[in-house]
């Protein structure tokens, strides 16, 4: 079962939203141009569908990040914006 | 004209003719004597004092900016020509030197140039074809500087992340751009990380600034995407993004980077070289993330393209087997039909040998048959031999096998006949 568990993790590396993205674009592509074998169709299948739920917590989130870099290289929460 | 004559009299230049005037000591019928020094200064303090700054238009000829940073040219028009000088201080704010026999105006004192007597004018400003002319001239050199180095090419346009997972931005931490930029980025892509970077974005030094933001944020290896811009003001004010330093800076960032600078109708240098140029800080904004509604909806969309293609992928299995099942029966028949053929063929052939071999079996039983009943005793007994037997059906072929009264049998053609013998009889016929 070490590889079922290691197959979704090499695909699913990148956690950002455009990783997500771009890694379900591949799968489309690989399950609609039908280059999967049955088995890999299935796994491929499962790991889009957690991308998917993942992105749409991403997407969900309402609180934004807005940092600054200062002079001297270190980054801190930004402070110019107050209105 | 004594030295020290002239030493007393003529040393404060302006006091002198006065002191001549209520001068108590006539005596003496000597001229009063000037200076050639005495004399421009005595002329350029009264230029000075007398005429206040002007502008003054006419054609520049000769413009050299020496050394020491101070610039020399002749303004001249149809008929007359006088010189200028800039000092140092007003010439670095000039965003470009004015061209030869480029028409100006320049704000300027009139005075003396001592040393050689000539009329000077002291500049100030120099404006050349309304306002913006030489900021136009110098925007345009350098744009020219930077085409020629092909760094205008739009196949130089880098496209831009679709999902970035951090904007950085540089501009002015108070502006109004940054709070156009956050609410946007807020709005429309509230996942993402904003990374700001705030520098001066007018007035001196402030294009070294920018492109410092730019390399620091840069060096972060953070964005994805950079956005430097700030809103709309003067020529001027918009000056430090058409400067060399902001298109470097631009150039050589290792992602790429949305310019916004002012309003729709400004163009900066920074807005060329960039990969993508904004009208607007806002716009930017918006050209760098997608919007949450839309990508949740294409989001939504995928569960059942993901499950359709599944389905697809088993179906075509499932295709493609019963396909090889029923090629597979195909490919037995087609190899089956010939076997039955020839298998056919051979069963009727062999039933045509069969009857032939019968028919010439039967054939030849006929004629043995034939020979077979010619050399039968029958046929003997039916051309009129019958053949003796004694009782115990031994036949009997010789006298001495016979003897007086003893029952006999005679076989005849067709049947037995019972006698006795009489006696022997010697001699045959």
């Amino acid at each position: 079962m070490t590889k079922a568990k290691k197959e979704p993790e090499a695909g699913g590396e990148d956690r950002t939203l455009e990783g997500r993205l771009r890694r379900l674009e591949a799968i489309l592509g690989r399950l609609e141009s039908d280059e999967a074998s049955l088995e890999d169709a299935l796994q491929l299948f499962q790991e889009g569908v957690g991308h998917v739920r993942e992105a749409e917590a991403l997407l969900a989130r309402t609180e934004r990040t807005v940092e600054e870099l200062l002079a001297n290289g270190l980054v801190e929460p930004f402070a110019g914006d107050e209105d | 004209m004594g030295d020290e004559f002239s030493l007393d009299l003529f040393d404060d230049v302006p006091e002198a003719p006065e002191d001549e005037a209520v001068s108590p000591e006539p005596p003496v019928e000597e001229p009063r004597v000037w200076s050639v020094s005495q004399v421009n200064r005595a002329v350029r303090s009264l230029l000075e004092q007398s005429v206040d700054a002007l502008w003054v238009g006419g054609e520049v000829t000769n413009w050299t900016r020496a050394r020491s940073g101070h610039c020399y040219f002749t303004l001249k028009d149809d008929a007359a020509q006088v010189r200028c000088v800039m000092w140092r201080r007003e010439a670095e704010a000039l965003p470009t030197d004015p061209e030869e026999g480029m028409k100006v105006r320049v704000f300027a004192q009139i005075t003396l140039y001592e040393a050689r007597g000539d009329v000077q004018l002291r500049v100030d400003k120099v404006e050349a074809e309304g306002a913006e002319g030489l900021w136009r001239l110098a925007f345009e050199k350098l744009r020219g500087r930077l085409e020629a180095e092909g760094l205008l090419d739009p196949a130089r346009k880098r496209p831009l992340p679709r999902y970035p997972a951090c904007v950085g931005v540089v501009t002015s931490p108070t502006g109004a751009a940054i709070r156009d930029i956050l609410s946007v980025l807020g709005r429309r892509a509230p996942w993402v990380r904003i990374l700001v970077r705030g520098c001066r974005v007018q007035g001196e030094g402030a294009a070294r600034e920018i492109a410092e933001a730019l390399d620091a944020l840069a060096e972060t290896g953070t964005p994805d995407v950079i956005i430097v811009g700030r809103g709309g003001g003067s020529i001027e004010d918009l000056w430090a993004f058409n400067e060399e330093e902001v298109a470097r800076a631009v150039v050589r960032c290792p992602v790429p980077v949305v310019s916004a600078v002012g309003h729709e109708v400004d163009v900066t240098i920074s807005d060329l070289v960039a990969d993508l140029r904004a009208p607007t800080p806002s716009a930017a904004a918006e050209a760098v993330v997608p919007d949450a509604s839309v990508v949740l909806g294409q989001l939504r969309e995928l569960p059942p393209r993901l499950a359709r293609a599944l389905r697809g992928t088993v179906e075509r299995r499932r295709l493609a087997l019963a396909d090889g099942l029923d090629r597979l029966g195909r490919g037995m028949h087609r190899r089956m039909d010939p076997v039955r053929q020839a298998l056919d063929r051979n069963v009727a052939g062999t039933e045509r040998a069969v009857r032939l071999l019968l028919e010439r079996r039967r054939h030849t039983l006929g004629a043995l048959s034939g020979r077979l009943h010619a050399m039968s005793p029958l046929s003997t007994l039916e051309r009129g031999y019958s053949v003796v037997e004694d009782p115990e059906g031994r036949v009997l072929r010789r006298v001495g096998d016979f003897s007086p009264g003893m029952e006999v049998v005679l076989r005849v053609s067709d049947g037995n006949v019972g006698a006795r013998v009489t006696g022997p009889r010697e001699e045959r016929r």
